[in-house]
């Protein structure tokens, strides 16, 4: 292709329209051509104009205080992280017999698959990193799909962090009749209610269904929690705010529903945490 | 002295959040709160969705005001792309897309409303919507399927039932015209 063949990919490229393989074109070009640079940058700045044609909207003001709240949180753990390399125990309680015992080892073996499952995502992480790092050097005008990438990486940091907290309870999900392969583990900074959720052996969710995740605090109603799918193996892994009425005392469930979630549980529990 | 919020531009508003200034990010949500919600509701067309990614948005803004770089672009370019594609993950990982097509398939071609132009940035806001309104029809459709939807032109030849050259022709020859009507307008 020649130099005013790319240019007129310019255009769909400023609206990240084009097909894989031409995007990929197109990129290795920009890296040697000063001119195609700046004139995407001008184009990417018009086609962001476009938002304007949006409705504004107004989003509930909860929206502001979680995220001034989030970021203090942040700090708070990027502190005490500077800090703190020692490793967290968690304190035995005093009436130790066989059922809770049991229960003991099955909750230390899962929470050592999730510190695996972490491990294999911080690999990963690695590899995205040096990825990131290429493509940064091959195109930096393709800042977006960068920033995408750096915020997954940004999410596991913030997961191995929480797992870190001194403040982090955990607790196990066991799948019910309906997923008995199914098991999910669920950690918490008692604090600022941030968790993690990571699942296992959940059926696939069938394409009109999606999971939701519930928190039941004792006398209260089910609150929702996020939505969503597995992949072929059965595994999920999200990150969750916990609401602060649930912090303590409540159930963690999981029940399958119509693919954008319901206000209350309207289908079958596939995981849930013991009742307190 | 200390300049008011409103008055810091925008580039100066994300370096101080790139030094960690809280405020910075309170200011730089109270200006383009109104504008970026209405970009993430109109991709997932669900409020509870949209508020969860507008969180997500301001946290990665938080977290990457860093890597912008005014060299490379607007800030405003900045943020919509970090809210539009952030959007269009959560719309692709939801698998909705069908949902969407379905309510495109009923009535592509109403997408300039009668906005609330008290807002922020109204008077942008009138300019860009004018400047779509001078397009064709099928120019504007091409569009606005693919910045609000993300589909490639294949996709969108796919979803119009129209050739792929046609589709190509009528991106490239509106933006050409988009970015001849807004600079008619520039400062």
């Amino acid at each position: 292709m020649e130099h005013q063949d790319y240019q007129q990919l310019l255009f769909p490229h400023s609206l990240d329209a084009l097909e894989v393989s031409e995007a990929r074109e197109l990129e290795a070009h920009l890296e040697t051509c000063a001119e195609c640079r700046a004139e995407l940058i001008a184009l990417r700045d018009d086609a962001a104009l476009l938002a304007h044609t949006a409705e504004p909207a107004e989003p509930s003001p909860e929206v502001r205080a979680r995220i001034l709240e989030s970021v203090r949180a942040e700090r708070a753990v990027d502190r005490a992280g500077a800090m703190n390399d020692k490793v967290v125990t968690m304190r035995p309680r005093a009436n130790w017999n066989v059922w809770t015992m049991g229960l003991r080892i099955a909750a230390g073996l899962a929470f050592v698959a999730l510190l695996m499952g972490l491990i294999v995502f911080w690999r990963r992480e690695v590899k995205l990193r040096q990825e990131v790092a290429q493509l940064n050097r091959q195109l930096n005008t393709q800042q977006h799909e960068l920033a995408r990438d750096r915020d997954v990486l940004a999410r596991q940091r913030e997961a191995l962090a929480l797992l870190n907290s001194p403040d982090a309870k955990h607790m196990e999900l066991a799948g019910s009749e309906t997923a008995q392969n199914a098991r999910g583990s669920f950690v918490y900074d008692q604090k600022t209610g941030k968790a993690v959720f990571l699942a296992d052996g959940l059926p696939a969710t069938p394409s009109d269904k999606a999971y939701e995740l519930w928190f039941i605090p004792k006398g209260h109603s089910p609150m929702p929690g996020r939505i969503f799918t597995v992949d072929s193996s059965g595994h999920a892994l999200l990150s969750e705010q916990m609401p602060a009425d649930a912090i303590g005392n409540a159930v963690i469930a999981i029940t399958l529903e119509p693919k954008r979630g319901s206000a209350v549980p309207t289908g079958a529990i596939y995981l849930s945490s013991p009742k307190s | 002295m200390q300049a008011e919020p409103s008055q810091i531009s925008d580039n100066d508003l994300l370096h101080a959040v790139a030094r960690g200034d809280e405020s910075a990010l309170a200011a730089c949500y109270d200006r383009y709160r109104l504008i970026l919600f209405g970009l993430i509701l109109r991709i997932l067309n669900d409020r509870q969705e949209a508020e969860d990614v507008l969180q997500e948005v301001f946290l990665q803004v938080w977290r990457r005001a860093g890597d912008f770089d005014e060299a490379r672009g607007r800030a405003f370019t900045w943020l919509a792309t970090i809210a539009r594609s952030r959007a269009l993950d959560r719309l692709r990982a939801a698998g909705s897309r069908a949902r969407l097509a379905e309510e495109a398939a009923q009535e592509p071609g109403d997408e300039i409303g009668d906005a609330a132009l008290d807002a922020l940035n109204s008077e942008k806001s009138a300019i860009v919507r004018n400047a779509l309104a001078e397009l064709t029809d099928e120019q504007r459709k091409v569009l606005l399927l693919a910045y609000f939807e993300g589909l490639t032109q294949t996709e969108i030849a796919e979803r119009l039932g129209d050739p792929l050259g046609t589709v190509k022709t009528r991106m490239r020859s509106g933006l050409i015209k988009l970015r001849e009507l807004l600079a008619q307008h520039a400062d």
